[in-house]
C-alpha cells in the first residue's frame, strides 16, 4: 500500500516535473506566434504590435504562474492560431485519438496474439521464422510509409474506405471508425512486432510449465490446453508491453494524423508546434505527457499486482 | 533444433556483415559524385541496365544512393544508440543499485522524459540547433535514454539482489567496485540485446525525422531521407520506395535475428 | 498551344487571359446553361487558422474567406481596381482624400443593409493596434473617415499613400463587415460575400451556404464544404476516388500525368507566385557585385524550372507582374557559363574551393528543396560547395525573415503585383520586406521618385529602370513565375471564375455542378 501511495505522490511531482520542461522547451524554440501569423508581412513594428495583443511581452516567471495556475483552476487559455479555447478543441481532438489509439491496439493485439502463440507452440520451427519475420514486415518500415501504402491499396485502388478525415462519433459513429481504420492498422502494424515477440517468448515459458504438462496429461484437447490454459496465463505480460506502448503510440499519431487528415491531439499539437502557438504547445503536450504518464503508472501498478517483489525495490 | 537456431543466427550475421561492409567500402568503390549526378531525362526511371535499381525523382541512380545511404543511416543509428547507452547506463545502474531516493528521483526525471513526444524535442534541437547529422544523432540519442535507462535499472535491480553482490556488500567492498566488478558485467548482456534491438529503431527515427525535414539534408543519401522522398511518389514509382525499404527491412531483419540469437547466448534467464 | 511557347512570346505576357489550360476544350463548356443546387466538396491544401480576416495573414484563411467577405473595390483581372462593394470611388487631384459611394442593395448575412457606419466601423477596427490586424499599417496616414450620409464614405488622408487603393481591393484591408461584428468574426465569420459561414470543425472542414441576398446575384451552389487536407497525395487520391469534387494545388509533378486523365480536369494558371535566390548583402562575399553576377551565370534557369517545376511555371528576369504595365520586356536573364562565373569568381578573390555557404530553403515549400539540390550540383561544377539546411516555416521566419541570418536563401511573393508595394518593400533599403540587406543608392532614388510620380506611364519607366537595375547588380537572382494549379471532377463547372485575379484566393460566386 505505501508503494502504491508513494507512486501516487510522485505522479504529481512528475506532472509538475512535465510542467516545467514543457514550459522551457517551448519557450526556447526560436520564432512565435506573431511571426507565424503575419508570415511574409511580418516587420518589427507589426510584430510588437501584434505581440502586444497576444500577450507574448509577459516576464517568463509570470506567463509560467499563470499557465500552471490555469491549469489548476480549469482555464486553459486560448489558442492564438485557432482562435478558440483550449479546452473545447482538446475535448474534440481527444475524441479522436483515443478512438484511434484504441483501434491500433485492438489490431495490433488481434494480429499479435495469434501470431504470437503460432510461433511459441511451433517453436523453431518453419512457423516460428514466418511469423516472426511477418511481424518485423510491420516495423521494418515507417509507419508512414505504411499509412501511404494503405492509402493506396484500400482507398484508391479497393475503395473501401476513405482516403481521409475525421467524423464526430457523436455524429455518425460507423463513420468515425471506417475513417480511423486506415491509420489504424498502418499504426497497428508498427505496434505488431514487438507484442508478437512478447507473446511468443511468455507462451512458450508457459508452454513448458507443470500445470500444462498436468493439462495435456487429462487428455485436455491440444486447443484448449493452448488456448484457455497458457494464453489466461501469457496475456498479462502482454497487456502491460501493450500499455508501455502507448507512450510509442502517442508519439506516432502525430505524424499519422497528419497523414490523414485524421485531426486528433497528435494533428493538434504537430499543428501548435508548426505555429509556434505556445499556450496550445504547452497545452497539448501537457495533455499527452500526462496521458503517458499516467498510463505507464497503471503498467506499474499492475506490475504489482502481478509481481509482488517489486515492493521490496 | 539448436542447428536451426544457429542458422538463424548465421543469416543475421551474414546480414549484418554484408549490410557492413557495404557502409565501410561502398562509397570508396562507387565512382565519386555518382550518387548525386542528376540526370533530368531519366527522371523516376524504372530499374534497367543502365540503372539497375531505377532513378529517383531528380534522376538520381538509387543503386549508388542506396550504398552511400548505407553508411549515413548506420552511422547516425550507431552514434545514436552508444550515446543513449553511455547517458542511460549510468543513470539506470545508480538509480538501480541503489534503489531508495536516489531511484525515486532519478526515475521520475526517466519519467518524466518518456512522457515527452520525442518529436517536441526533436523539432526544438533541430530549430535550436540547426538540422544536421550530428544533432539528428543527438536528437535520436536523448529520445532513447530514457527507455534505455528503464531497462538498464530493472537489470540493476534484479543483479543488486543477488546473494554475490549482498555478500561483496558484507564484506565491505565499495560501492563503486561492486557496480563495476560485479553488477556491470551482469547487467552488460541485456544492455548489448537491447542496443542491438535499439540500432534497428533508430534506422527508422532517422526516417521519421527526415519526414519531418529534419535528419540528413539533402543532396546526401540516408536511408530515412530516401524513404521520406518516395512517399509523394509510391503510387507511380514505386522502385524508389522498395530500393531504400528493403535496405531497412533486411538490416532490421538481421539485428534482429542476431539479437535473438545473442539474447540466447548471453541472457541466462532466457534459456 | 502548348505552355513554353504561350511564355516565351512576350507580348502573350502582355495579353489579359491569365488563364492558360485546361483539359477539357473551353467550347464544350459554353453549351451548358448553369444550373443551381447542389454541394461543392473542395479538398483544400492548408489549415484554416483565426477566422476574423483582419487577424488573418495567411493565405489559408483568405482563400477559405473570399467566398464568406467582400471588400470596397476589387480588381479586374488585369489588375485594375474596380468598385466592389461601392458603387465608385475618387481619388481628390491632391492625393488626399478619397470618396466612396456605396451601392444601396448590399445586405450582410444577419440581413442587415451594409451602410457608411459598416465601412467606417470596419476601416477604424483594422487600423486600431488593439484589433491585430496584419494589414493596420494600410491605413497609417488616415486622418478622418467621414460618412457624410449612409451610403457616402471620405476618407481624409495625412499625406499620400500611392497604393492605398490597391490595398483595399483585398480583403484583409477592405473588407466591410456589420458594426460591432468584430468580437465574434473570429469564432462566426460574416460579412457579405457569396457564401454565409456555417461552421468550422477545426483542422477537418469549413462548411459555406449560399447567401441569397448577396449583391450580385445568388451563387449556384447550396453549399461548399472546404475539407482540409494538407497531405498532397492524400489530396490527390480524393480527387481520384471521387470523394472530392476539387483541390487545389496538384503535386506539380502531377500535373502533367493529371492532364493526360480523361476522369478529372485539370486547370492551370499564371502566375501564382514568382520566386527568387536571395544571397545576403550582408555576408561578406556576397557584398560583392562580382559574386552576386557570378552566381546568377551558375544557374541555368530554364532547366532549373523543367527540374523543379516540372515545367509548371515560366522563367521571368523581372518580379512585376507579368501582365502590368511594369514589367521590363528588355531584360533577359543571364545564360549559364559555368567557366565564365569561375573566372569572375577569381577575379573577386575566391578562387575555386574557397567558397562554402549555407543554402537554407524551407520544407514549407517541398520545391525549394528541390530547387537547392540541383543548385548544389551546378555551384559543384563552378567550385563553390553549397550546403543546404531545411528549416520548417517557422524556422525560417525566424531565422532567414526577421533575423537575417543566413548566407543564401529563396523566397516565392503571391499578389505583389503592386509596383510601390513590389519593389519599395523588397527592395528599398528602408523596405518593410528587404530581408536581404539590399543598399543600393539607385534603387533607394528611384522607388521614391516612383512614389510622386503621377503619370502612369512615366512611373512605369521608373519601375522598368529598378528591375533592370536589379538585374544588372544581381542584388537577388530572379527565377521564375510559378503556375496555380486546380484538379476537379468533369462535372463541376465555372471553374475559370474561381481563382481571384491576385492568383491566390478561390471564389465560388460563379462556379455550378453539371448534373
Amino acid at each position: 500500500m505505501t508503494y502504491v501511495l508513494n507512486r501516487l505522490l510522485s505522479v504529481i511531482l512528475t506532472l509538475f516535473l512535465i510542467t516545467l520542461v514543457t514550459f522551457a522547451v517551448t519557450n526556447i524554440l526560436p520564432g512565435d506566434v506573431a511571426m507565424m501569423i503575419m508570415g511574409t508581412q511580418s516587420n518589427p513594428e507589426a510584430l510588437a504590435g501584434l505581440r502586444e495583443s497576444l500577450g507574448l511581452n509577459d516576464p517568463l516567471l509570470v506567463q509560467y504562474a499563470h499557465w500552471v495556475g490555469g491549469l489548476l483552476t480549469g482555464d486553459w487559455g486560448n489558442s492564438l492560431i485557432f482562435k478558440k479555447p483550449i479546452l473545447e478543441l482538446l475535448s474534440q481532438k481527444i475524441v479522436a485519438s483515443a478512438v484511434l489509439v484504441v483501434m491500433s491496439m485492438g489490431i495490433a493485439l488481434a494480429l499479435a496474439i495469434p501470431l504470437g502463440v503460432w510461433a511459441a507452440v511451433h517453436r523453431d520451427k518453419w512457423q516460428d521464422t514466418v511469423s516472426s519475420s511477418s511481424a518485423l514486415l510491420g516495423v521494418s518500415l515507417p509507419d508512414f510509409f505504411w499509412g501511404i501504402v494503405m492509402i493506396l491499396v484500400f482507398a484508391r485502388w479497393l475503395g473501401w474506405f476513405p482516403s481521409s478525415g475525421f467524423v464526430d462519433p457523436s455524429v455518425d459513429f460507423l463513420g468515425t471508425l471506417q475513417h480511423a481504420f486506415l491509420p489504424a492498422l498502418a499504426l497497428g502494424l508498427g505496434l505488431m512486432a514487438h507484442l508478437t515477440r512478447m507473446t511468443r517468448s511468455t507462451m512458450t515459458g508457459i508452454l513448458s510449465q507443470e500445470f500444462i504438462r498436468v493439462a495435456r496429461a487429462k487428455g485436455l484437447s491440444e486447443r484448449t490446453v493452448i488456448w484457455r490454459y497458457a494464453l489466461a496465463n501469457a496475456i498479462g505480460p502482454v497487456i502491460t508491453i501493450a500499455g508501455l506502448q502507448i507512450g510509442y503510440l502517442f508519439g506516432s499519431i502525430i505524424v499519422m494524423e497528419s497523414l490523414f487528415g485524421y485531426t486528433g491531439m497528435g494533428w493538434l499539437t504537430y499543428q501548435a508546434l508548426l505555429n509556434r502557438d505556445l499556450p496550445l504547445i504547452q497545452d497539448t503536450v501537457f495533455v499527452i505527457a500526462g496521458v503517458v504518464m499516467l498510463t505507464n503508472l497503471a503498467v506499474d501498478l499492475l506490475y504489482v499486482v502481478i509481481d509482488p517483489r517489486i515492493r521490496l525495490g | 533444433m539448436k542447428r536451426f537456431k544457429t542458422t538463424k543466427g548465421m543469416i543475421g550475421i551474414v546480414l549484418l556483415a554484408l549490410i557492413a561492409l557495404i557502409a565501410i567500402f561502398g562509397p570508396m568503390v562507387i565512382p565519386p559524385d555518382a550518387a548525386t549526378a542528376m540526370d533530368m531525362r531519366a527522371r523516376r526511371a524504372p530499374p534497367s541496365l543502365t540503372h539497375l535499381f531505377g532513378t529517383d525523382q531528380l534522376g538520381r541512380d538509387l543503386l549508388f544512393r542506396v550504398i552511400l545511404g548505407t553508411r549515413t543511416s548506420l552511422e547516425i543509428a550507431v552514434s545514436a544508440v552508444l550515446m543513449s547507452v553511455v547517458l542511460g547506463l549510468p543513470l539506470g545502474l545508480i538509480s538501480g543499485y541503489f534503489g531508495k531516493w536516489i531511484d525515486n528521483v532519478l526515475m521520475r526525471l526517466v519519467d518524466t522524459l518518456l512522457a515527452f513526444p520525442a518529436l517536441l524535442l526533436a523539432l526544438t534541437i533541430s530549430a535550436v540547433l540547426g538540422p544536421n547529422i550530428q544533432n539528428t544523432i543527438i536528437a535520436i540519442g536523448v529520445a532513447f535514454t530514457p527507455y534505455l535507462a528503464r531497462i538498464i535499472r530493472g537489470e540493476a535491480l534484479r543483479v543488486a539482489q543477488m546473494p554475490y553482490v549482498e555478500a561483496a556488500r558484507s564484506s565491505g567492498t565499495t560501492d563503486a567496485m561492486i557496480m563495476w566488478r560485479h553488477v556491470l558485467p551482469n547487467i552488460l548482456p541485456a544492455v548489448i540485446v537491447q542496443a542491438t534491438i535499439s540500432l534497428a529503431f533508430a534506422i527508422l527515427a532517422e526516417a521519421g525525422l527526415s519526414f519531418l525535414g529534419l535528419g540528413t539534408q539533402p543532396p546526401a543519401a540516408s536511408w530515412g531521407l530516401m524513404i521520406q522522398a518516395s512517399r509523394d511518389q509510391l503510387d507511380i514509382a514505386p522502385w524508389t520506395a522498395v530500393v531504400p525499404g528493403l535496405a531497412v527491412a533486411l538490416t532490421v531483419l538481421g539485428l534482429n535475428m542476431f539479437g535473438d540469437v545473442l539474447r540466447d547466448i548471453l541472457d541466462p534467464r532466457s534459456k | 498551344m502548348k505552355r513554353r511557347d504561350f511564355l516565351r512570346s512576350s507580348t502573350a505576357l502582355l495579353g489579359s487571359g491569365i488563364f492558360m489550360g485546361t483539359s477539357l476544350p473551353m467550347a464544350a463548356w459554353a453549351e451548358d446553361a448553369p444550373v443551381s443546387g447542389g454541394t461543392l466538396i473542395w479538398g483544400h491544401s492548408e489549415t484554416t487558422q483565426n477566422l476574423d480576416m483582419h487577424q488573418t495573414g495567411t493565405a489559408s484563411s483568405g482563400r477559405v474567406l473570399q467566398n464568406i467577405h467582400s471588400s470596397i473595390v476589387t480588381v479586374d483581372k488585369d489588375l485594375n481596381v474596380i468598385p466592389g462593394l461601392c458603387e465608385s470611388f475618387e481619388v481628390a487631384p491632391d492625393g488626399l482624400s478619397y470618396t466612396f459611394k456605396l451601392r444601396a442593395n448590399v445586405k450582410f448575412h444577419n440581413g442587415a443593409t451594409m451602410t457608411s457606419a459598416d465601412v467606417k466601423y470596419s476601416f477604424e477596427r483594422c487600423k486600431d493596434p488593439a484589433t491585430g490586424a496584419v494589414n493596420f499599417e494600410v491605413f497609417n496616414n488616415v486622418a478622418a473617415i467621414e460618412t457624410p450620409d449612409d451610403l457616402t464614405v471620405i476618407i481624409k488622408m495625412s499625406a499620400i499613400n500611392a497604393p492605398f487603393l490597391s490595398r483595399l481591393s483585398e480583403n484583409g484591408a477592405g473588407v466591410i463587415m456589420p458594426v460591432d461584428s468584430g468580437p465574434t468574426q473570429g469564432t462566426n465569420p460574416m460579412g457579405a460575400g457569396p457564401f454565409k459561414f456555417v461552421s468550422y470543425e477545426v483542422g477537418t472542414v469549413v462548411k459555406m451556404a449560399r447567401h441569397e441576398e448577396y449583391w450580385d446575384g445568388p451563387a449556384f451552389l447550396d453549399a461548399v464544404e472546404a475539407r482540409e487536407i494538407t497531405e498532397p497525395t492524400t489530396r490527390l487520391t480524393g480527387l481520384r476516388t471521387g470523394e472530392l469534387h476539387m483541390i487545389n494545388d496538384i503535386p506539380l509533378d502531377r500535373v502533367g500525368e493529371l492532364q493526360g486523365d480523361a476522369a478529372v480536369q485539370v486547370k492551370t494558371w499564371f502566375p501564382l507566385n514568382f520566386d527568387f535566390i536571395n544571397m545576403n548583402h550582408t555576408y561578406e562575399p556576397f557584398q560583392n557585385s562580382k559574386v552576386r553576377v557570378a552566381f546568377d551565370m551558375i544557374i541555368d534557369k530554364e532547366a532549373l524550372m523543367q527540374g523543379a517545376l516540372w515545367g509548371q511555371g515560366a522563367t521571368t528576369p523581372s518580379p512585376s507582374f507579368p501582365t502590368s504595365a511594369a514589367y521590363n520586356k528588355d531584360l533577359k536573364q543571364r545564360p549559364q557559363d559555368i567557366e565564365g562565373a569561375k573566372a569572375m569568381l577569381a577575379d573577386a578573390g575566391y578562387p575555386e574551393g574557397s567558397l562554402n555557404i549555407v543554402f537554407k530553403a524551407t520544407t514549407n515549400y517541398p520545391y525549394h528543396i528541390e530547387t537547392a539540390q540541383i543548385l548544389v550540383e551546378w555551384f559543384k561544377a563552378a567550385g563553390v560547395n553549397l550546403t543546404i539546411e531545411q528549416l520548417t516555416w517557422a524556422d525560417w521566419l525566424s531565422q532567414c525573415w526577421v533575423d537575417k541570418d543566413y548566407q543564401m536563401t529563396m523566397m516565392n511573393f503571391f499578389s505583389l503585383w503592386e509596383s510601390d508595394f513590389l519593389y519599395y518593400s523588397v527592395w528599398n533599403s528602408e523596405g518593410a520586406f528587404n530581408y536581404r540587406a539590399v543598399k543600393d543608392p539607385i534603387i533607394d532614388e528611384l522607388t521614391a521618385k516612383a512614389r510622386i510620380t503621377v503619370d502612369d506611364a512615366a512611373r512605369a519607366d521608373v519601375y522598368k529602370q529598378v528591375q533592370q537595375q536589379i538585374w544588372a547588380e544581381s542584388h537577388d537572382i530572379i527565377l521564375w513565375f510559378r503556375n496555380g494549379t486546380i484538379g476537379a471532377q468533369p462535372a463541376v463547372m465555372g471553374l475559370d471564375t474561381v481563382v481571384h485575379p491576385n492568383g491566390s484566393n478561390l471564389n465560388f460566386h460563379k462556379v455550378w455542378i453539371k448534373a
